[in-house]
């Protein structure tokens, strides 16, 4: 396990705080365009994910992206992963909370 | 004291006898009093003036104060109950009604009790300021009909006329009004009340034959009484009173445009009635102008009134929700309304008057509605008191009203006592307030119709002592459910109201939301603050006896523990066996013995399901029902080993939780390894099988085995991990945690924060795992009460290495087989929310 860039569990409103540096979120594909995919973020924000999708991203489908953070609402991506139609977004947007916020310490 | 009040003196100052001081100075009491400006013609300012009721003991009459008494009223000289002798007053018809002027008195008593039974009604209204409610009942009349129309008034009250009727001196008032006035305002005429009156032995009723004409009603006082010593009864409705009615002093009460011909002394205030002429006076006669809204009490609605408004507020707004019947589709929402009599009516809206309207209906505010039909309540969806609902059709009309009503109130309760619950019927509907004592955690249960629901079950007491459960479902899981959560973990014992809550039986009785129901936590009420004061006196300390009968049997609601609070809390010790639910994963299955021979005879609706012993001819024999089978059933009997992030336990698993396990029936996997002796397959199978996560539900029992007791688990159901499900149970353990961190007093959950803590804490001893030497929990930056925490096995004392649980595995062998796996204990939990 290459854990020398380790990326912080971001969502939406998370996602300012580490600016330029990797990232990962999980967002709700909304529609894709060239060479970017929109999605909705866990807690409802839009993000655009620039890059390619290993396939046609159909919306609704969940995709993890791990990459940097461009802006506070733009990541490029490095690696892609279908997590499929059925995730639960409300525990994955917990997650992002208690990782930056009591529980830092115990991610990065 | 009881002063002499001069009886029949009102009567002669109506009658013309008695107009000043010359004739006599009567002695009257002061049984209401009102506050009106009053504009004086030649004057711009407005002036202050006293409106009162003077009563002779018998009867009363309107009269006003001179400029000059005002500040003995402001201090308290003149008030309700003051006796006076009038030493210097004029009594003069004006406009058909006779007012009193006093322009001096003598105060003889400040404050006494109302003597006799003088009946009046200076303000009708609950919106004047008036200081005259006068203290006994049965002095204001009001009188309720069902049908009555509109007045402008709002109130609907209701009168209490029969308490008048039948008291001892009554000074019936009679109100007849009926039906004159044209269009709106009829009055259906209160033939009723008339009659309890009538009824009353010295009711007395006056006949005045007067009769509306004016639209502005009046009522032509067709008394029907028949008692003997009537002394009049007009009644004026006026109703409105309105001070702001700015009209000549006297006229406060006045029966506006003069059709009444009656002298006025005792205004009665038909709620519903007779068209209120003062109300006219503000604004253009109805009988014209359809601009003006005749507001009517909700109470008071009915189908065969024509036009109505009410005035109300918004109590609850439902969801919008789609159907479709064979007829087509549509869409509907509801509100709730109430007004200031306490009236309460849903409304719906379809289809396009839901587009019209789910915008403009706000929670809280005031509206004023009109030309909807009413049709009867749906009993069943509606709760509120009353026998009609509304539709909002084309023509219907939501005005909001900016002005906030106070008299609106914001909530109509109507709370019981627990105790009282008890005794009510299933299925009724009721409001209840009190302390939360316990909430648990939320579960998912899944309905009749194969769908899951949330559900969250509190103990709810108050002031009766008892205690019921208060089950809410779905989205008031996650709303107020988790605000209860909170604050109960952080061990405070907020107050909780509840509307509408249904009751059931089940374990005793139950409260249980429904659809329409209303949570609140910690309101403002009275009686909420009522409630808190009685528990801080008492009710914290008070016995409190529950009407459900809370038994974690069946009853039970998902109490997750981890493997290791077994042996550390003793389950299974007690003389119930103890149900729980773990999430695990099945490490070890002894595959010697996976089924046994079962007989298939149906008992009932389950095969009786006991051993058969092998008759040797291949028939098979049970005992239980003594008969023989050709072909006996296989059961499971898988006995595993489960294991989680805590600890490792045995367990039984029977053919349900068998077959979920293993995915296939018992029989099957029996004939592929005896008789077609596929080892292969069959060790795939149980490899499948093992290592695989699920959520157990447990009965923990101790038994006796010759000489030794031994905790016994069996799995009643297996069911594959809902990551999702077991998640959130994971998140609501955290913020039990947090808060329990933050208020380190609240006692209870601190054993189970030790072991549901695990859950985040681990995560760092975790990845060590490898190391046994280290001791994982120094690195714990939150303290848990300074205690060693073995990684192992969750309990304190000892680190890692020492850990007792490694001794104490029944077949200890097994255990050591799996110690390479140690690195896998924390495998399975590693998935939810690793970061790799």
């Amino acid at each position: 396990m290459d854990t020398s860039s380790p990326s912080a569990f971001v969502n939406g409103s998370l996602m300012r705080r580490y600016i330029g540096q990797k990232v990962r979120t999980v967002i709700q594909v909304v529609g894709s365009d060239v060479g970017s995919v929109v999605g909705k973020s866990t807690d409802d924000l839009q993000i655009i994910v620039k890059g390619s999708p290993p396939t046609t991203t159909t919306p609704s489908t969940y995709l993890e992206v791990i990459g940097i953070a461009e802006n506070e609402n733009s990541i490029r991506a490095e690696v892609w992963t279908n997590f499929g139609n059925s995730f639960d977004p409300v525990n994955y947007n917990e997650l992002c909370k208690l990782a930056n916020g009591e529980f830092k310490h115990l991610f990065i | 004291m009881t002063a002499n009040l001069t009886a029949g003196a009102i009567a002669k100052m109506l009658s013309g006898e008695v107009t000043g001081e010359k004739e006599m100075t009567p002695i009257l009491q002061v049984t209401e009093i009102k506050m009106i400006q009053q504009a004086r013609r030649n004057q711009e300012l407005s002036v202050e003036r006293y409106k009162v009721a003077l009563s002779d003991g018998i009867q009363s009459q309107e009269g006003m104060l001179s400029a000059a008494s005002n500040a003995l009223v402001k201090q308290g000289s003149i008030q309700i109950g003051s006796i006076l002798r009038l030493t210097r007053f004029n009594c003069s018809p004006v406009r058909n009604r006779r007012i009193v002027i006093v322009n001096e008195q003598e105060i003889i008593a400040e404050k006494c009790n109302i003597i006799g039974n003088p009946l009046q009604m200076l303000t009708p209204n609950a919106q004047s300021n008036s200081v005259a409610s006068s203290p006994q009942a049965q002095v204001l009349q009001r009188q309720a009909f069902g049908t009555s129309t509109g007045s402008n008034q709002q109130q609907g009250t209701r009168t209490e006329f029969n308490g008048v009727a039948s008291s001892a001196q009554p000074q019936a008032v009679q109100r007849q009004t009926f039906g004159s006035g044209t269009g709106f305002h009829q009055q259906q005429a209160t033939r009723t009340e008339v009659n309890s009156v009538a009824n009353s032995s010295q009711a007395q009723v006056v006949q005045r034959p007067s009769f509306g004409t004016s639209y502005n009603q009046q009522q032509a006082t067709r008394s029907v009484a028949n008692s003997s010593q009537a002394q009049f009864a007009q009644r004026q409705p006026f109703v409105s009173g309105t001070s702001p009615s700015a009209r000549p002093y006297v006229s406060n009460s006045n029966n506006g445009y003069g059709s009444s011909r009656q002298e006025q002394t005792y205004y009665s205030r038909p709620p519903v009635q007779p068209q209120p002429p003062s109300m006219y006076a503000n604004r253009s006669p109805v009988a014209r102008n359809q601009a003006t809204p005749m507001i009517i009490p909700i109470a008071a609605l009915n189908p065969y009134q024509g036009r109505w408004t009410i005035k109300a507020r918004v109590t609850s707004k439902g969801e919008l929700k789609h159907y479709n019947k064979t007829h087509g589709d549509g869409k509907l929402f509801s509100f709730d309304l109430l007004d200031a009599d306490g009236g309460e009516i849903r409304v719906t809206c379809f289809n396009e008057m839901v587009d019209k309207f789910f915008d403009v209906i706000v929670v809280g505010n005031v509206y004023l509605i009109s030309k909807g039909t009413l049709k009867p309540a749906q009993k069943e969806y509606n709760h509120l008191p009353n026998d009609y609902e509304l539709r909002l059709e084309n023509g219907s009309t939501v005005e909001q009203c900016y002005e906030d009503d106070a008299a609106i109130p914001r909530n109509r309760f109507r709370f019981r006592y627990i105790s009282d619950v008890e005794n009510m019927e299933s299925n009724s509907i009721v409001d209840l307030i009190g302390i939360v004592l316990s909430i648990c955690p939320t579960g998912l249960i899944m309905r009749k119709s194969g769908t899951e629901v949330q559900k969250k079950a509190l103990q709810l007491m108050d002031i009766s002592g008892r205690s019921v459960e208060v089950t809410m479902w779905g989205s008031f899981c996650n709303a107020e459910g988790q605000i209860l959560q909170s604050l109960c973990d952080s061990g405070a014992f907020p107050v909780l109201a509840v509307k509408a809550g249904r009751i059931s039986e089940f374990n005793g009785k139950q409260v249980s939301t429904i659809g329409s129901s209303q949570l609140y936590v910690e309101p403002d009420f009275p009686e909420a603050r009522e409630v808190r004061e009685w528990y801080e006196r008492e009710g914290r300390n008070a016995p409190c006896i529950s009407i459900s009968r809370v038994y974690t049997g069946a009853g039970r609601q998902d109490v997750r523990k981890v493997i290791t609070q077994i042996k550390e809390e003793n389950l299974g010790t007690s003389e119930k066996p103890d149900w729980i639910t773990v999430t695990a994963t099945i490490s070890f299955m002894k595959v010697d013995n996976f089924c046994y021979t079962a007989c298939p005879i149906m008992n009932g609706d389950r095969p009786c399901s006991k051993k058969v012993t092998n008759n040797g001819d291949g028939t098979w024999r049970c005992e239980r029902c003594d008969k023989c089978v050709d072909e006996c059933d296989y059961r499971y009997i898988l006995q595993l080993q489960l294991q989680d992030h805590t600890g490792v336990t045995w367990a039984t698993a029977f053919q349900e939780a068998g077959e979920e396990i293993m995915g296939m029936p018992a029989k099957d996997l029996y004939y592929l390894k005896y008789e077609e002796q596929d080892e292969e397959k069959f060790e795939d199978i149980i490899r499948k099988a093992g290592f695989t996560k699920y959520i157990f539900k447990l009965k923990i029992k101790e038994e006796t085995y010759g000489d030794e007791q031994r905790v016994k688990a069996t799995v009643v159901k297996a069911e594959k991990l809902d990551y999702s499900q077991d998640t959130r149970s994971l998140l609501e353990e955290i913020h039990k945690l947090r808060t329990e961190t933050m208020n380190p007093e609240s006692s209870n959950y601190r054993s189970s924060a030790y072991n549901s803590g695990m859950g985040t804490s681990v995560d760092v001893p975790r990845r060590e795992f490898g190391l046994p030497a280290a001791n994982q929990f120094s690195s714990d930056p939150r303290p848990l009460g300074g205690m060693i925490l073995c990684g192992a096995c969750g309990s304190n004392g000892h680190v890692f290495a020492n850990c007792p649980s490694f001794m104490s595995e029944p077949q200890g062998q097994h255990y050591v087989s799996t110690q390479g796996r140690n690195t896998g204990r924390g495998m399975p939990r590693q998935h939810v929310g690793s970061s790799y």
